[in-house]
This record gives structure tokens, C-alpha cells and sequence, in this order.
């Protein structure tokens, strides 16, 4: 009897080992490439894109307008094959690719773009595009006077020129424009009909009828995963890899022992350091990392009354941060150290910032200056993200040797959010995503409604006024980093590092080449080496 | 017996109604709103004004709660603040691939605790007994997030026999496929409901077997068979049913760590990420829906009671 059953049994483990085995990257002649994400997408409209999952689905689905060069972050031509600015530094005039195509057949046109740009004008439109766009002229006028509940009527800076031709004509020059431009299309034939306020929830969204990207949807399985085959009619050529699955595995261990088992071929961009030796080892992966436009910093309340109005108090505590331990023992060098408001991407970086020294003793001094002998302080940061809790460690470690006490509190997310939004924080460790063009306008004019730290410098005020309005990228980048010095002067903040993004593919992906700002950036050049030996 | 049922039943509306008012509070009064600044992204103050505006969440807290009542009474539970579709809907379409792994494992864990309960109550001090307590505490007390990991790291990893993510291998969803991917939560599962209800099978039917009438069935040369299905059994039912309905509702609701831990589809995960992301209407309808089930399972409670023991009938 016992006998039987156990044969019983080995009968049913060999059925099912057999069912399953290591996943094929071909079947038949289609090849297949399983990502990793940790949630699935909200959204695929492009225009209301607010987290990470939608995003990186959003960019295999859509092409944009421009894109930004993954090594020097300078405008390149996309969708938008050609442009041309004119004379007066105000008015652009954009060409589309001959061969964009909608996925339905039909042409992507300038009237798409117009409508486009309509819909993100519009009053009822609630995504954040609406931020660059509002330098266009009449956009703002759009904005407030537009009565009908579509995106129709006119912008007055944008003209439909003919059926690939479009102009858009600012109301004052504003530099950074073009690498804003990097937002996809709507269909306008299809959507135009649809009031602005309903399109978030619109059909649109969840089934993506047309797109224009290098992947069409193929179904969207609630919560297990997206299905996008490769577009035939793609305007740089139908993609190499026939099926991308977009898995969505909410756990890292998980993914990680799925990639090591062969059953899953990428995890972008969010890989833990301390699994990169791990997954090293294994010849069948590759670690590839890429430096990406976000940073962590320490903000400083000044708007509370506390003894961190007073500038030598906020600089020794920015004394006393070691970057450089920070950057080699927490991030294990997967980070760059930083030490003001922009990326050694930007073209107007400023090395002459870098400090290493860690001075202990001067930091005492200058407390000591400010009238404090003692001195507590709180720091809040988020729940789940073990590097800010090791650097809030770290800080309050350093910063008792000088005397000054630092109270941990540790929130969930939404909760840490309120905090930093009603301003009931003293100092806070808080991350932030820059754009490509190196303009601090939105985060460090005084008027910006992006400068949520309430820095105001009239200097600095006057420094950006110039910089956007510069034409040459020399003057500006020399603008900015006289802005850059006053800003790290006045230290209304401690930059500490900029992490890089560490993804781990399958060595039998090629041509693999993440963007600072998009993992699938050249996804249609991507090759799976199983196919060429198949074929 | 009408009448009884009658109060039963305005009883459980009431609690429902302030456990709607009781969750509409707390939700609001904790911090944070759906679509609050985030200052780690680029959000257009004057959009998310109008965003809240179009969602009449800038209206007065009591204005709010009557709209949503009076729609929620309408049958409308009003759409997910996060995914923009009715919340309805987005339960429904979690709860097939939820039921698939709650039924199995409440179904499996009890069918065999019961069996296991019962054999161990009748074999004091043995080592089955032991062997059993160290299972049973064991199933207690692993966390099931520990123990899916090593699940995982086995049978994925070193003897990859079964799939670990999902319901299913994107492209395939057979039966077969299904039913490879279900193993390991399955397992997870069935291991912590047997521990749960093992030892409380086990009390029960140890308490009646210690019981006078008992010993008076056997000195009546009732054989131990006869025994156990005539006169134990039958007594240590109500225990073991209040523990039973009251796990019911957990069938719906979902097993929020096997789920997380396998990428499973289900209501569970989807009921996590919408409370952390402040989806008042989808917090509102879930909790709701838990609160309705545990009423009708304590109704269906109170009526097996009175299937199962003449004597509460009579009392009725």
C-alpha cells in the first residue's frame, strides 16, 4: 500500500516537473522577454502618468515628441523628425516623422499634436503637463477662458501648418522648451469627441485601442500582468523581440530567485545593492547600471522657528555628512555623491562644489558661534527604504559628537507626505526627480510653486530670470553655476547622493541601453540571442 | 423565531451603518489625501486642485459622507479614486482568482485538522500527539511570508517542480497551469489553517471525551466507534463551527501575505496597495463588505447552532 502511494506520488511530481521547466524565450519562432515590476500600471494614458509602473509601461506603448540624449540629456528628434527655431527665439516649427503611423493605419498628424496639446491646457485636464507648456503663448488664456468641456477651439501659439507640420510660438523665450517636448500623443480621430474631465477614466486608458509606441498592448491581466507585442508598423522599424510580459512581482526576494531560476530575463532599474554579487556570480545575468535624474537630499525647515534659521547652525550640521562613507558603505558605490542642486549629467554641473572634508571640530565651532551649546532637532523620513533609515542613523550618530541630538521618527508614507506638506518637520530625508534641462526655476526661484523648501534668494530670482531667456547653452551654463554656488551657499538643503539605477537582465539580452529616465528607452533594438540560434 | 431573526437583522444594519461612519472618520482623519503633493514628483498644485474638485473631495466632510451614502444605498460604490473605475468591479474581477486559493485552503485545512483533531484527542501523550502540538505551534507561529520564501527558494529555485508567481504562465492558463501555480501558496496556506484549527478540533472533542455521558455510553458496551459518532462528535461540534464561520469571511477578503508573497491576483493585495494610497471609496466599500460578512457569518453561525443542538431550538 505504502508502496503504491509513494509511486503514487512520484508519478504526480514527474507530471508536473514536466509540465514546467525553465521558461522557453522562444516559442516557436516568437521570442518573449519577461520583465519584472514590483506593481502593475494604473494607467496607460499618457497624459496622467503619476507612478513609476505607468510609466515604464507608457514607454513601451507611446513614442514622444522629442527624446532626450541618454548621454548628454540635449533634445533629439523622435516622432518629431525635425524643427527649426526661428530668428526671434520664440516661435518653433516641428516636423513629423514621414512613416508615424497610428496603430490603426492611419497617419499621426500636426492636428494630433495640436489636440494634444489642447487637452493638456484645458481646464479640466488634472496630469502636470501643463507646467512647461504654460510658457506658450495663449496657453494660459486657454487655460482660464476655455467654456466648452472639449479639447477643441485654438491656442493662439499653436498652428497646424499642414498634415506634418506644426509651430509653436512661445510668449517669451524660454530655453528649457524643447526638452519638455517629451510627452507622447493622444489619437485625436478617436478622443476628440471625449470631454477633457472624463478621459482620465475614459475606455482610452485601460484598453489602448491606438498608440504609437514600439509595442501595442496585447491584454492587461489584473494584477498578474501586460502582454505587448512588437508593432509592425513602428516608425524606426518593428521591434526585434516579438512579446514583452510585464510581470508584476510585488515582492524583490521573489523576483530575484525567478531571475536566478531562469524564469524571468529583467528586473530595471530597482535591483538592492546588496543582491548585486549575488546575481554577478551567475553567468547567465548581467548587472548594468545607468546614473538617473532623482537624488536624495536633507531638507531644512527654515520656515519653522527653530535654530536652523540661523545659517551656522544648518552649516555644521552639512559638515558633518560623510557622503563618501555614505556612497562606499550603505550604497556600496551604486550612487554618486552630490553636492548641490544638479546631476553631473547636466551639462551645467559644477565640479568646484565638491567638499570631502568632514570636520567635526569645526562644526562644534560653528555651533558653538550660533549661541548653542546643546541643540535637538527632529528628522523625519519615510517607512520601507532602508537606505534613508541608515543615513538618518549615520546622521544622528555624527551630529551627537558635536552635541547636537537628533530624533529619529520613522512614518508611513502618506503620513511622512503630510508632514513634509503641512511643513511639521525640522529636517527631512527626502528624495527628488529632476528634469533633463538643467533649469532650477521650478525648484529654487522664490516664486515657483514648485519651491517647497520657500528658498528665496533675489540674487539666485535674477540668475534663473537670465538663464532661461539665454540662448546660448555656454551663457547659461554659466549662469547656472553662479546660481548654483549662491544656492549651496545659502545651504538651504544637504545634497547627499544621487543613486544609480542597477538593473539585472539576462545575458541573452542585447543591446541593452537604459536612459536615465527610461529603462526601455531603445527596446526596439533589443535582441534575445536564443533567436539568432534558432534561427 | 421571526421576530428574533427580524432583530437580528435591523441589529447588523445598525452596526453597519456605524461601522460606515466609524471608517469615513478614521479614513479622513488620517493624513494624507489620494493625490496629495508628493515633493519627490512634478504635480501642478492648480490640477490637483481641479482634480479635487472633480471628485468632490473639496466639499465639507458630512456632505461627502451623505453623497456617498445615498449613492452607496443606490447601489453605486462609486469609483476607485487611484485605478478611476467602479470599485465594484475592481472587487469583482480580484475575487474568482482569491476564491480559487481561500476555498481549497479553508476547505483542506479544516477537512484534515478535523481528521488529525480527532485521532490526536483519542491517542493522549502519544508522540502522534507531540509530533502534532510541534506542527501545530510551528504553523502558528512561521510567519507564512518566511515560510513561502523557502517554499520559493526550493521548489522554484533548486528542484524547480512548481511555478511561484502568479496564477499563471503568461500566454498558457490551462488547468494544469493553474493548478502548478497554486501548490505553493496552497501549501503555505493549508499548513497555518490546519495549525489554527487543529488545536482547537483537538480541545473540543478531548473536553466531551472526558464528559460523564460518555463514560456512561461505554459502560453501556457502546463500541469507541459508536461512541465518537453518536455522542462525541455531535457535542463538540458548536466549537468547532463558531471557529469555522468565523474564518468564513477571510475566504473573501483574501490572504494578504500568501498573495504578496506569490504575486498572487487576488482582492488581499488590492485591498494593501488601495488603503496605503488612500482610495476612499475602495476603502469604504471593502470595509463595508468585511463588516457584512462577518454579520452573515455570524448569522449562519447562530443557524448551524441550531441544526446541529436540538437543545437550542427548544430554548428558541
Amino acid at each position: 500500500m505504502r508502496r503504491m502511494l509513494l509511486a503514487a506520488l512520484s508519478l504526480v511530481l514527474l507530471f508536473l516537473s514536466g509540465c514546467h521547466g525553465h521558461k522557453e524565450h522562444a516559442t516557436g519562432q516568437e521570442t518573449e522577454l519577461h520583465v519584472a515590476a514590483m506593481a502593475g500600471p494604473i494607467t496607460l494614458n499618457p497624459l496622467f502618468l503619476r507612478d513609476s509602473a505607468s510609466a515604464e509601461v507608457a514607454s513601451l506603448l507611446h513614442a514622444t515628441l522629442l527624446v532626450t540624449d541618454p548621454d548628454t540629456l540635449a533634445p533629439q528628434p523622435h516622432l518629431v523628425s525635425s524643427w527649426e527655431v526661428l530668428e526671434d527665439n520664440l516661435t518653433y516649427i516641428f516636423t513629423l516623422h514621414e512613416n508615424a503611423y497610428w496603430t490603426d493605419g492611419l497617419p499621426i498628424t500636426a492636428e494630433d499634436a495640436a489636440f494634444t496639446m489642447r487637452v493638456i491646457c484645458h481646464p479640466d485636464y488634472t496630469g502636470w503637463l501643463f507646467l512647461p507648456l504654460q510658457y506658450v503663448a495663449g496657453a494660459q488664456e486657454y487655460k482660464q477662458n476655455h467654456q466648452s468641456l472639449f479639447a477643441d477651439g485654438f491656442i493662439a501659439g499653436i498652428k497646424v501648418l499642414d498634415e506634418k507640420t506644426f509651430s509653436i510660438t512661445l510668449k517669451e523665450p524660454y530655453a528649457p522648451f524643447l526638452s519638455f517636448l517629451t510627452f507622447p500623443l493622444l489619437p485625436a480621430h478617436l478622443l476628440s469627441s471625449v470631454e477633457v474631465r472624463r478621459l482620465e477614466a475614459h475606455e482610452y486608458s485601460f484598453k489602448l485601442p491606438v498608440s504609437s509606441g514600439p509595442y501595442l498592448l496585447a491584454a492587461w491581466d489584473t494584477d498578474e500582468y501586460v502582454h505587448v507585442k512588437a508593432n509592425p508598423n513602428f516608425f524606426l522599424g518593428k521591434p526585434k523581440i516579438e512579446h514583452i510580459y510585464y510581470r508584476f512581482v510585488p515582492n524583490v526576494e521573489t523576483q530575484v530567485i525567478e531571475l536566478l531560476a531562469g524564469k524571468l530575463d529583467l528586473i530595471p532599474t530597482a535591483v538592492k545593492v546588496e543582491d548585486v554579487s549575488r546575481l554577478q556570480a551567475d553567468p547567465q545575468i548581467k548587472i548594468y547600471t545607468n546614473p538617473r535624474l532623482v537624488y536624495d537630499y536633507i531638507a531644512i525647515n527654515t520656515k519653522k522657528d527653530s535654530p536652523l534659521q540661523d545659517r551656522r547652525v544648518r552649516q555644521a550640521l552639512a559638515t558633518l555628512v560623510d557622503r563618501r562613507e555614505i556612497v562606499n558603505n550603505v550604497l556600496l558605490g551604486f550612487a554618486d555623491p552630490l553636492y548641490g542642486p544638479l546631476l553631473p549629467l547636466h551639462f551645467a554641473y559644477d565640479r568646484s562644489l565638491h567638499t570631502e572634508a568632514v570636520d567635526l571640530a569645526a562644526a562644534r565651532e560653528l555651533l558653538v558661534a550660533a549661541g548653542y551649546k546643546n541643540l535637538q532637532l527632529n528628522l523625519v523620513f519615510n517607512a520601507g527604504n532602508l537606505v534613508r533609515e541608515n543615513v538618518a542613523l549615520l546622521l544622528k550618530e555624527q551630529a551627537a559628537k558635536i552635541g547636537i541630538d537628533i530624533q529619529l521618527s520613522l512614518l508611513e508614507w502618506e503620513a511622512f507626505l503630510a508632514a513634509i506638506n503641512e511643513g511639521d518637520y525640522e529636517l527631512a530625508i527626502l528624495g527628488r526627480g529632476v528634469e533633463a534641462d538643467p533649469d532650477l526655476t521650478y525648484h529654487w526661484h522664490s516664486e515657483s510653486l514648485g519651491n517647497a523648501l520657500g528658498y528665496k534668494n533675489e540674487e539666485v530670482d535674477i540668475l534663473l530670470e537670465q538663464a532661461i531667456k539665454a540662448t546660448t547653452q555656454e551663457e547659461r551654463a554659466t549662469l547656472y553655476r553662479q546660481a548654483q554656488k549662491k544656492i549651496v551657499a545659502d545651504i538651504p538643503a544637504i545634497w547627499l547622493y544621487s543613486r544609480q539605477a542597477i538593473h539585472a537582465v539576462s545575458a541573452a539580452v542585447e543591446n541593452f541601453r537604459p536612459h536615465p529616465e527610461s529603462v526601455f528607452f531603445n527596446v526596439h533594438e533589443w535582441t534575445l540571442k536564443a533567436e539568432e540560434e534558432n534561427m | 423565531m421571526i421576530f428574533q431573526l427580524v432583530r437580528r437583522f435591523t441589529q447588523t444594519l445598525l452596526v453597519l451603518f456605524g461601522v460606515s461612519i466609524a471608517t469615513f472618520l478614521t479614513m479622513h482623519l488620517a493624513p494624507g489625501h489620494p493625490l496629495q503633493a508628493n515633493p519627490e514628483l512634478r504635480l501642478d498644485p492648480t490640477a490637483v486642485e481641479r482634480w479635487l474638485q472633480l471628485r468632490n473631495l473639496d466639499q465639507p466632510l458630512p456632505a461627502q459622507y451623505i453623497s456617498w451614502l445615498s449613492r452607496m444605498l443606490r447601489g453605486d460604490f462609486g469609483q476607485s479614486l487611484l485605478y478611476n473605475r467602479p470599485v465594484t468591479e475592481l472587487i469583482l474581477e480580484r475575487l474568482p482568482s482569491t476564491l480559487l486559493l481561500t476555498v481549497p485552503a479553508f476547505v483542506l485545512g479544516l477537512l484534515l485538522a478535523i481528521i488529525v483533531g480527532i485521532y490526536v484527542a483519542r491517542k493522549q501523550n502519544s508522540w502522534a500527539e507531540r509530533l502534532v502540538q510541534i506542527f501545530s505551534l510551528a504553523g502558528i507561529s512561521v510567519p507564512s511570508y518566511w515560510f513561502g520564501i523557502v517554499l520559493i527558494i526550493l521548489f522554484t529555485y533548486r528542484f524547480p517542480l512548481f511555478s511561484a508567481v502568479g496564477m499563471r504562465t503568461p500566454g498558457d492558463g490551462s488547468f494544469w497551469d493553474i493548478i502548478q501555480h497554486m501548490v505553493l501558496p496552497l501549501t503555505v496556506m493549508i499548513f497555518h489553517n490546519f495549525a489554527y484549527y487543529v488545536r482547537h478540533v483537538r480541545s473540543a472533542v478531548l473536553n466531551v471525551l472526558n464528559l460523564d455521558f460518555v463514560r456512561a455510553a461505554k459502560a453501556r458496551g457502546l463500541t469507541d466507534r459508536q461512541v465518537m459518532i453518536l455522542h462525541v462528535l455531535p457535542n463538540s461540534a458548536i466549537p468547532i463551527i463558531t471557529i469555522a464561520t468565523l474564518s468564513l469571511p477571510m475566504l473573501f477578503t483574501g490572504a494578504m501575505m500568501a498573495e504578496q508573497v506569490f504575486a498572487w491576483p487576488g482582492v488581499g493585495r488590492f485591498i494593501v496597495t488601495s488603503t496605503m494610497a488612500r482610495d476612499y471609496p475602495v476603502i469604504m466599500t471593502v470595509n463595508l463588505y468585511t463588516a457584512s460578512l462577518v454579520a452573515i457569518a455570524n448569522f449562519f453561525a447562530d443557524v448551524l447552532y441550531l441544526l446541529v443542538d436540538p437543545r437550542l431550538r427548544v430554548k428558541a
